[in-house]
């Protein structure tokens, strides 16, 4: 071994040693989180590794995307060739071609070099991007996040053009064929007839290299580059199950003296990997409503401050000490304002490259303010209110629950108690004057189909969705288990329901409590219904429009084509697409409970999504959301839309059956 | 020191009430029973008080009514009241304003008290007397409908505002006094749940008529409801629509004017 091999040694295995030592503390700062499985499916797990890792799937579903792609299998390939190097310094003669033979090493080098100018290409546009276009998504108001990926990209430009030069070398020396090395062999012209000590060129130019390395891997940790560590893991462990799925609380500690999370050490390991895994890419951010209206809330933004919350804290936390009580989570890392600006809509883990769950931190953050501080927006305090006493976020007395329903025949679960389909109306069906209109619709279609229907009328209680996503969780479970005492009253094959955040929670979240029962949303059912030929849709005149995916519909549930099949059917002769649709589809601004909330900071997002309606040029929104209803109705008056009617599909249906228009 | 928060449990603001079948009260199938809203007043200003004295005060809720009215209690012991007294008797059914403030004086004399706050009126009944009767029985000083309370360095007097007709009306009286709670006064709080889940473990002193030293109803003669009658039904509701809306309001005029008779 050579003096230089040896020292190169020497350094590697201090550099690897303190890398060992920094990993080790990353992994006792994840232990510092609470306990979460994530095992199991393992077959889909590694699938996951390799449509996401491998092959990038999410990162290519936007164009700058391309840019990560290249960088990350150009650096691939480059730490395959310093892997050489550094092999050949300390075991003389070690090289690829010794090992897989001239055609294998060929390759790697040809792939070395190409990828090596791609890499070089995307780092220009990213560095234009980031200095000249500055779009968007990478917006923060850290400086540091920009000095940190500006230096990385620099190192990765720098260890690009040193591997490039080295070769070059190796071009000139013979040591390198240089039919697989066309860049490092057009480089190489640089050398020739300079009189350089080409031997000790490449020395110095393999250290500064190798340093750079050395550097990187020591540097990665403390920086968002992280990812490069933490995004693979939690690819991995990501959430398989339902998208947005919020994880059961246990109220059976009666001395517990505390709810919900406020400090790093309250999220568990999990969603502190999750911290490791950003890559501050800033998708999240441009497809978050609160942002895009100038809500104070970032999902990016939270992400990075959350990441380095747990970098600051860590140090005292591992040595057994606890958070610092004057940089506490709420409201130095995140403002209640950010907490309660999220309508959990589910478009940032929609986008996020590296499955990042962001909502159950949301959540975890509401439960603490409201269970345990009883802090939150005052005008969710009747809400609660009315949920415990009335059993609805409405200001109405339960017993008016089932009105809607007067001078209709109305089969009533009490009186058959056995029946194919419980409709459930839920409490916008019940109370809210426009939804009204589409439980009548349902009634009319269910009556015509002729369906063995009831609904639970006063028995029926508001399905706990709205207070589980406001945090209040145990007021949640007290709802949800009243529902299920009710529903185990009766035997029915199926609860159908015209509310997208009563479908998800019975199809989603009941069966945390125990209760499993299928569920479908309106729309599926009466897809089923015409496609059985029990409705028989006619055209319906006029109707040239757009249908809005509801986000608990078409994200969390992905019931996309279900709607838009039924609307072909019935006619509709041109359906428009907002720009933002399917699982890309913009909030109306109701979810997570902010129907309930003012919205005085920034714009309204439900006008800002009928400014992107009337973009179209079409008069009808379809929705089938009663949240989603609302928000269009109330936002095309702001907009003064006049002539643009909001419809949900089961009204539509009913006018293309003959029935009226109800 | 010892503050006196009265609750009442009376039908949600919300509630559909009909009267029963014999006219002797409402049906109370159907309708849910809450704390009287006026009275969530004086249990937040008896905590903030209590809070802000921080000197081991305590807050006592005490409640005439019926068995159910136990989940009223836990609730106001939820928000933080310190332990409660909770006067139910069968021959409590059908109480009058005196029956129940003489009740309630007994009540709490025997806890002592430096304070009381309570509400300005009960929202089922809309009597708003058993804050006079009781300041009378209690031989204290009564301040009704305060917006707003601030007790003396020294607790013996404090300074009060009320909201009258066009402003306000500032008020100072000695302690102890029963202070009746308007809106305005405060924000009622929302239970912590672990205010919830502790107040499952304090304590709800059940008292009859006769631990309290009554051996007859109070005050039965003094008052009596007769009988309890629906409200006449409404008439029809008419819309009046014009195209022009100076046009409707000249039409709303004529017909309030020539069919209605009423200006
Ligand atoms: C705006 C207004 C104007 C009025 N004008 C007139 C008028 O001009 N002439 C007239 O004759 N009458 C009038 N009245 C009605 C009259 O004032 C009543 O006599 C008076 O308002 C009633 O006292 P009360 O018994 O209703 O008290 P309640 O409404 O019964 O209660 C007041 C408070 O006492 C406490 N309390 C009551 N019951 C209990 C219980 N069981 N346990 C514990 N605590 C309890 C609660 O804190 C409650 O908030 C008016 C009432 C109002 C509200
Ligand atoms: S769930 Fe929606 S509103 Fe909430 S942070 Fe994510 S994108 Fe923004
Ligand atoms: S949370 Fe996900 S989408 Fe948002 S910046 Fe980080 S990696 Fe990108």
């Amino acid at each position: 071994m050579s003096i230089q091999g040896m020292i190169l040694l020497a350094v590697f295995a201090a550099v690897l040693a303190v890398f060992g030592f920094i990993l080790r503390m990353l992994v006792r700062t994840l232990k510092l989180g609470k306990p979460e499985a994530r095992s199991g499916d393992t077959a889909k797990r590694i699938r996951s590794i390799l449509v996401q890792v491998a092959a990038q799937a999410r990162v290519l579903s936007q164009p700058a995307g391309l840019g990560h792609f290249v960088i990350f299998w150009g650096f691939i390939f480059v730490t395959l060739g310093t892997i050489e190097h550094m092999a050949g310094m300390i075991v003389p003669g070690f090289s690829y071609e010794s090992l897989f033979g001239h055609a294998a090493a060929g390759w790697i080098s040809l792939l070395q070099d190409l990828l090596g100018i791609l890499v070089l290409v995307a780092i220009l546009v990213s560095l234009f991007r980031r200095f000249a276009l500055k779009p968007l998504r990478l917006r923060i108001d850290d400086p540091a996040a920009r000095r940190e990926a500006v230096l990385i990209l620099s190192l990765i430009f720098v260890l690009i053009v040193l591997m490039l030069c080295i070769k070059s070398i190796g071009v000139l020396e013979g040591r390198i064929d240089g039919r697989y090395a066309p860049v490092s062999r057009f480089v190489s012209g640089l050398f020739v007839g300079r009189g350089l000590d080409l031997h000790l060129a490449e020395s110095v130019l393999a250290w500064i290299h190798h340093l750079i390395i050395f550097f990187f891997l020591l540097y990665i940790p403390f920086s968002k580059h992280i990812h490069i560590l933490g995004a693979i893991p939690n690819i991995y462990l990501r959430n398989l199950g339902p998208m947005g799925k919020l994880d059961r609380m246990d109220f059976g500690d009666e001395n517990a003296e505390k709810f919900g999370n406020s400090v790093i050490t309250d999220f568990t390991w999990k969603q502190l990997l999750d911290l490791y895994g950003c890559t501050e890419c800033g998708r999240c951010q441009a497809a978050c409503p609160a942002y895009l209206t100038e809500k104070p809330l970032s999902p990016f933004r939270m992400i990075h401050r959350m990441r380095h919350h747990l970098m600051r804290e860590r140090g005292k936390l591992l040595a057994g000490g606890t958070e610092s009580d004057d940089a506490a989570i709420i409201p130095d890392t995140m403002t209640e304002e950010e907490i309660w600006a999220c309508t959990t809509c589910g478009a940032c883990m929609n986008e996020c490259p590296p499955f990042i769950e962001h909502v159950q931190k949301i959540i975890d953050l509401r439960r603490y303010l409201v269970m345990t501080e009883s802090r939150f927006p005052a005008e969710l305090q009747p809400v609660f209110r009315n949920m415990e006493v009335n059993y609805n976020p409405w200001s109405i007395g339960y017993a008016s629950r089932a009105e809607w329903a007067e001078g209709l025949d109305v089969p009533a679960a009490s009186q058959k108690t056995e029946f194919d389909v419980l409709f459930w109306v839920g409490c916008a069906g019940s109370f809210d004057a426009r939804a009204q209109s589409v439980s009548r619709a349902m009634i009319a279609l269910l009556s015509k189909a002729g369906v063995d229907f009831a609904v639970l009328g006063v028995e029926e209680k508001c399905c706990g969705e709205t207070a589980r996503r406001l945090g209040n969780e145990y007021l949640a479970q007290m709802l949800i288990d009243a529902n299920i005492e009710t529903l185990g009253k009766y035997r029915f094959g199926k609860i159908v329901t015209a509310c997208p955040h009563c479908f998800n929670t019975f199809r989603v979240e009941y069966p945390q409590f125990g209760y499993q029962a299928q569920v479908m949303h309106h729309s599926e059912y009466l897809l089923q219904l015409v496609r059985e030929g029990k409705l028989a849709a006619g055209p319906v005149p006029s109707t040239a429009g757009a249908y809005h995916d509801s986000c608990y519909l078409g994200r969390y549930n992905d019931i996309l084509s279900e709607p838009r099949e039924l609307l072909r059917r019935m006619g509709v002769e041109k359906q428009a697409e907002f720009a933002r649709h399917e699982k890309r589809s913009f909030c109306c601004g109701a979810g997570g409970g902010r129907m309930w909330m003012e919205e005085t900071i920034g714009r309204r997002i439900n006008e800002e999504r009928v400014g992107e309606f009337l973009a179209l040029g079409v008069d009808n929104v379809f929705t089938a959301c009663p949240y989603c209803m609302t928000m269009f109705e109330d936002g095309l008056k702001a907009r003064e839309a006049g002539g643009v009617r909001v419809r949900d599909i089961a009204e539509v249906l009913l006018e293309a059956v003959g029935g009226g228009d109800n | 020191m010892k503050i006196i928060v009265l609750l009442k449990r009376v039908p949600d603001t919300e509630a559909k009430i009909l009267i029963n079948q014999e006219g002797t009260g409402i049906r109370e199938d159907g309708v849910k029973f809450v704390i009287n809203p006026h009275d969530e007043y004086g249990i937040e200003e008896g905590l903030k008080l209590r809070e802000k004295l921080a000197d081991g005060s305590k807050v006592t809720v005490v409640c005439a009514g019926p068995e159910e009215a136990t989940e009223a209690i836990r609730t106001a012991l939820a928000m933080g009241a310190d332990d409660a007294v909770h006067v139910c008797d069968p021959k409590l059914a059908d109480p009058n304003p005196f029956t129940v403030s003489e009740v309630l004086a007994k009540a709490i004399q025997a806890e002592g008290f430096d304070v009381i706050f309570c509400g300005k009126q009960a929202i089922d009944d809309d009597l708003a007397q058993v804050q006079s009767i009781l300041a009378e029985k209690l031989d204290i000083p009564q301040v009704n409908n305060a917006t707003a309370f601030e007790m003396a360095a020294d607790c013996r007097s404090a300074k009060l505002s009320r909201r009258i007709e066009g402003g306000d009306e500032k008020i100072e009286t000695s302690m102890p006094a029963i202070i009746s709670c308007d809106k305005g006064l405060n924000e009622p709080r929302y239970a912590s749940l672990p205010g919830i889940m502790k107040a499952k473990k304090k304590e709800i002193r059940k008292k009859s008529l006769a631990d309290l030293g009554i051996a007859e109803v109070p005050g039965t003669g003094r008052s009596r409801v007769l009988k309890w009658l629906p409200l006449p039904k409404g008439g029809e509701c008419r819309i009046v629509a014009a195209e022009e809306t100076v046009d409707a309001v000249r039409e709303l005029a004529r017909l309030l004017r020539e069919e209605a008779k009423v200006i």
